[in-house]
């Protein structure tokens, strides 16, 4: 297993004007010594002006693709620069850059992948609403019966992973809603996972990408789905040889 | 069925093909999906004329008239096509995901010394022990 010397911070932005700008100077303030680049995800605000006033590479879908397309964007770029670990990050101010550190000691440990757990009493002033946090609850119930993998917020995209993570996960991911299926899918190929209790704050600005009706119908139904499907095809390529 | 039935259903299909070809011409639709569609007017042509298969299937599916096992077959025509043209589709996001995702890739904008002049910004250093 390689080293974690040369590190990566992505952060996947959709629309995200009013935050990117912030989010990006508090992660350069942490003084990480990671790199750091920006997905743009073909947003249609003036969020790309905003990004070639700051310091960090951009990189820019020209069409919306997807927050799961733009996590793997950010992961492919990992791979062909040789990191040895990637941050991820959200652009709408939730995830609090000084957590990072805590991530990272975590994966020194010898985790392959970490998650910044919400569900924690350390969570600072978020509140998660009760439905979200119920489906939360299911879907880590999922991850454990499915993956073998028991944490609590499965959802959380505050994430820091090792070269093997980013590099399987890079080939194959999601592009709409990547938690349970991911976490399943990186449970029954034996990575470690774990988590550790970060402070979230409120959403500072933006829609998120939970927030329609649309999603709240399709969303359970596709995780389950997909949860399954990743269990299926391990089922099917171990028999397969 | 009677000879009105099978003229209708023959005009119908005749239009169908022109529409189809009419189509190809107009460079709106590829030569294999015209060839499909063109098999499958021509197919159900000959059904709706040589009736005699047709009506063996009706009394295997316990049908009343030819035109519903007709109508069945289409049914399922349609079904098999919705399916196919969805996996199509799902294809053909896979691969715009792909194509876009390289030219992101291609593409990227790396800050210069001339639009950020070093020290401009905090950030590097030693990671975090």
């Amino acid at each position: 297993m390689r080293g974690l010397e040369k590190g990566l911070i992505t952060v996947s932005a959709f629309n995200e004007v009013e935050t990117i700008g912030g989010v990006v100077r508090e992660i350069l303030d942490e003084g990480l010594g990671c790199d750091i680049i920006v997905v743009n995800d073909g947003s249609s605000d003036d969020m790309e002006s905003v990004l070639r006033a700051l310091p960090v590479t951009v990189l820019s879908h020209p069409v919306n693709l997807g927050y799961g397309a733009a996590v793997q964007t950010g992961m492919m770029y990992a791979v062909r620069h040789g990191y040895d670990f990637l941050v991820l990050m959200d652009a709408d101010g939730q995830h609090v850059p000084s957590q990072i550190r805590f991530l990272l000691e975590e994966l020194r440990r010898g985790k392959d992948i970490v998650i910044g757990s919400r569900l924690s009493d350390n969570s600072g002033s978020y509140r998660i609403p009760f439905f979200r946090r119920a489906g939360i609850r299911l879907f880590s119930f999922l991850a454990w019966i499915l993956g073998g993998v028991r944490i609590r917020d499965v959802t959380s995209g505050f994430q820091a992973m090792r070269r093997e993570v980013f590099t399987a996960l890079s080939l194959e991911y999601p592009v709409d809603f990547p938690d349970a299926e991911v976490i399943v899918m990186l449970g029954l190929r034996k990575f470690k996972v774990a988590e550790v209790p970060v402070i979230v704050r409120e959403r500072q600005g933006g829609v998120s990408m939970y927030a329609t009706l649309g999603t709240v119908l399709y969303y359970p139904f596709k995780s389950l789905l997909a949860s399954f499907i990743v269990l299926l095809r391990l089922v099917r390529n171990r028999k397969g040889g | 069925m009677s000879s009105q039935a099978k003229l209708m259903i023959t005009l119908l299909l005749l239009g169908n093909a022109v529409l189809v070809v009419d189509l190809l011409r107009k460079r709106k639709l590829t030569e294999s999906y015209t060839l499909l569609w063109l098999f499958v007017l021509f197919g159900t042509t000959v059904a709706t004329w040589y009736d005699r298969f047709l009506i063996y299937l009706t009394v295997f599916f316990g049908a009343i008239a030819p035109v519903s096992t007709l109508t069945l077959l289409s049914l399922a025509f349609i079904l098999i096509m919705l399916i196919f043209f969805s996996m199509k589709i799902s294809r053909l996001n896979e691969d715009l995901k792909k194509l876009a995702q390289e030219l992101a890739l291609r593409t990227v904008s790396i800050p210069t010394a001339e639009t950020h002049p070093p020290g401009g910004e905090k950030g590097g250093g030693d990671p975090p022990s």
